[in-house]
């Protein structure tokens, strides 16, 4: 039975441990909170204790922490834009990894003023520094799974003409390393105190509809083209029913 | 930082050496034993175990068409597991942790191979049945992909696979209970592992195609346009003209 009075009122909620649409997010253990080395002290606290990252993007180390996991965000979608580079081959690959890179940085820094402004509208005591860990942190995720798919990607990228099939699987891997991305993104706004998942749903639909329209405003970057960047403006929805349509069905040999 | 698997009740002391029945029985306190224990020769018996449990039972099914067919058959289905552990290693790695299971790289590694070892064994242990059933029938001429016999040799090696794939990954959900302590989470982690291992899996099986031959076309050990499609055009191919007409 809780023991309190006027004079002895119960304690504010932390912004740490604040709820968001009413689950609690708890504070790191103290094995959770044990520095974080180089890169391979990021990569496996990135996986094992993201509350931790998200503790220590908050302290003195933070500039540090954001550095390891932008560096991370960079190689691990240069290497799977090789990958993707080699359905095509010639100079995409390293247009691919070069217009993949670039795409997901500027798709991370222009939605990244939105979601300082959807955390403090939802009472999340965030700094814009907090904000932009976050969002380092939800792209190094997004790569470094990307980079997990690299293999079954190469595979099949070697066994199909299709564009279409292509991209589509490359989408599907997209949208995987994005979900677990969002629930770095979704325990940070909750230890800094967001009191609506509303917010969080909202940007993340900004999100990916912007990484979305980045595949087409940086097109192509499965297959061939005669200019590094696209003459022609479209749409994605546009683009991709064109790509659909322009594929030609494959009748496969099966014994 | 300890991981849940290290921290919960130490299991009974793991045999050091490659314990066969302990893996059939899936006697889940000495597999946890094996994954949080290093043991080479403990490696060395899943990756013979799957070479030559999945190699007897490719010989068996290939040999239908022609002993050839049946050495390489015998070659390409060991491949096709060791390729998809291999392939999926760091996206199984990563997918662990993240869906709840504090497991290191070389641990998930191995509870897979655990599993795939378990499949070449069951497989293994059908090979006299399948050889058998192949040795009855008639032999592969052109138009046995038609026939009767074709129809049962595809089907009772679904039905086999079907069955040590089955066996396998309940054996695979029992361990990542124990090393997780939690169903919900052992679960999520099985249907992640399981769709990327299927993802790949299948397509090793495509290109490294043919398994059992086709009695119009050579025996050779890859077609030449074994990287031509995919398992999912194929598919979408079919069931485009199924529908269509």
């Amino acid at each position: 039975m809780n023991d309190y009075s006027p004079s002895n009122p119960p304690p504010l909620p932390t912004a740490a441990a604040t709820a968001s649409g009413g689950v609690l997010e708890a504070e790191p253990n103290a094995a959770e909170l044990a520095p974080i080395g180089g890169l391979g002290g990021m990569l496996e606290a990135l996986l094992r204790r993201p509350r931790g990252v998200l503790h220590h993007l908050s302290g003195s180390e933070a500039a540090r922490l954001i550095g390891l996991l932008l560096l991370i965000a960079a190689v691990g979608a240069a290497l799977y834009g090789v990958v993707v580079g080699t359905f095509s081959g010639g100079i995409q690959l390293w247009a691919a990894p070069v217009k993949i890179t670039a795409g997901l940085f500027f798709c991370g820094a222009i939605c990244l003023p939105s979601l300082y402004v959807f955390a403090c509208l939802t009472g999340s005591v965030a700094r814009i520094n907090d904000v932009v860990g976050m969002v380092a942190g939800l792209l190094a995720l997004m790569t470094l799974l990307l980079f997990s798919f690299a293999p079954v990607a190469w595979v099949f990228s070697q066994s199909t003409q299709s564009v279409a099939a292509m991209g589509s699987m490359h989408l599907l891997f997209w949208l995987i390393a994005t979900f677990f991305g969002a629930r770095f993104l979704y325990r940070g706004m909750a230890r800094l105190g967001a009191r609506s998942k509303g917010a969080f749903y909202f940007w993340m639909i900004i999100f990916v509809l912007v990484a979305l329209q980045m595949t087409t405003a940086l097109r192509p970057l499965v297959g061939k083209a005669d200019t590094f960047l696209p003459k022609e403006k479209m749409f994605f929805l546009q683009h991709w029913g064109e790509a659909f349509s322009a594929d030609k069905p494959t009748t496969p040999k099966t014994d | 930082m300890p991981s849940p698997a290290e921290s919960a009740a130490s299991p009974r002391p793991a045999p050091t050496r490659f314990a066969l029945p302990a893996l059939l029985r899936g006697d889940v306190a000495v597999l946890q034993g094996w994954l949080l224990q290093r043991s080479t020769p403990r490696l060395i018996g899943c990756l013979l175990a799957i070479v030559l449990g999945a190699g007897i039972y490719g010989a068996s099914i290939g040999c239908w068409r022609s002993p050839m067919q049946g050495v390489y058959t015998a070659a390409k289905l060991p491949l096709i597991l060791l390729l998809t552990a291999l392939g999926n290693a760091l996206l199984n790695g990563l997918l662990a942790p993240l869906l709840g299971l504090n497991l290191t790289l070389r641990q998930t590694s191995l509870a897979i191979l655990l599993s795939f070892t378990l499949l070449a064994l069951i497989l293994a242990t059908f090979s006299p049945l399948v050889f058998f059933a192949v040795w009855n029938l008639p032999p592969m001429v052109a138009g046995t992909a038609r026939g009767t016999a074709y129809a049962l040799i595809q089907a009772s090696q679904v039905g086999v696979i079907a069955f040590a794939g089955l066996t396998a990954n309940v054996r695979l959900l029992q361990l990542l209970r124990q090393l997780s302590g939690s169903q919900a989470v052992a679960f999520r982690v099985l249907c992640a592992w399981l769709a990327g291992n299927l993802l790949l899996g299948t397509q090793l099986t495509w290109i490294l195609r043919p398994f059992f031959g086709s009695p119009s076309l050579a025996v050779e050990f890859l077609r030449p346009d074994a990287l031509r499609g995919n398992f999912f055009e194929a598919l979408a191919y079919s069931l485009r003209v199924l529908f269509t007409y």
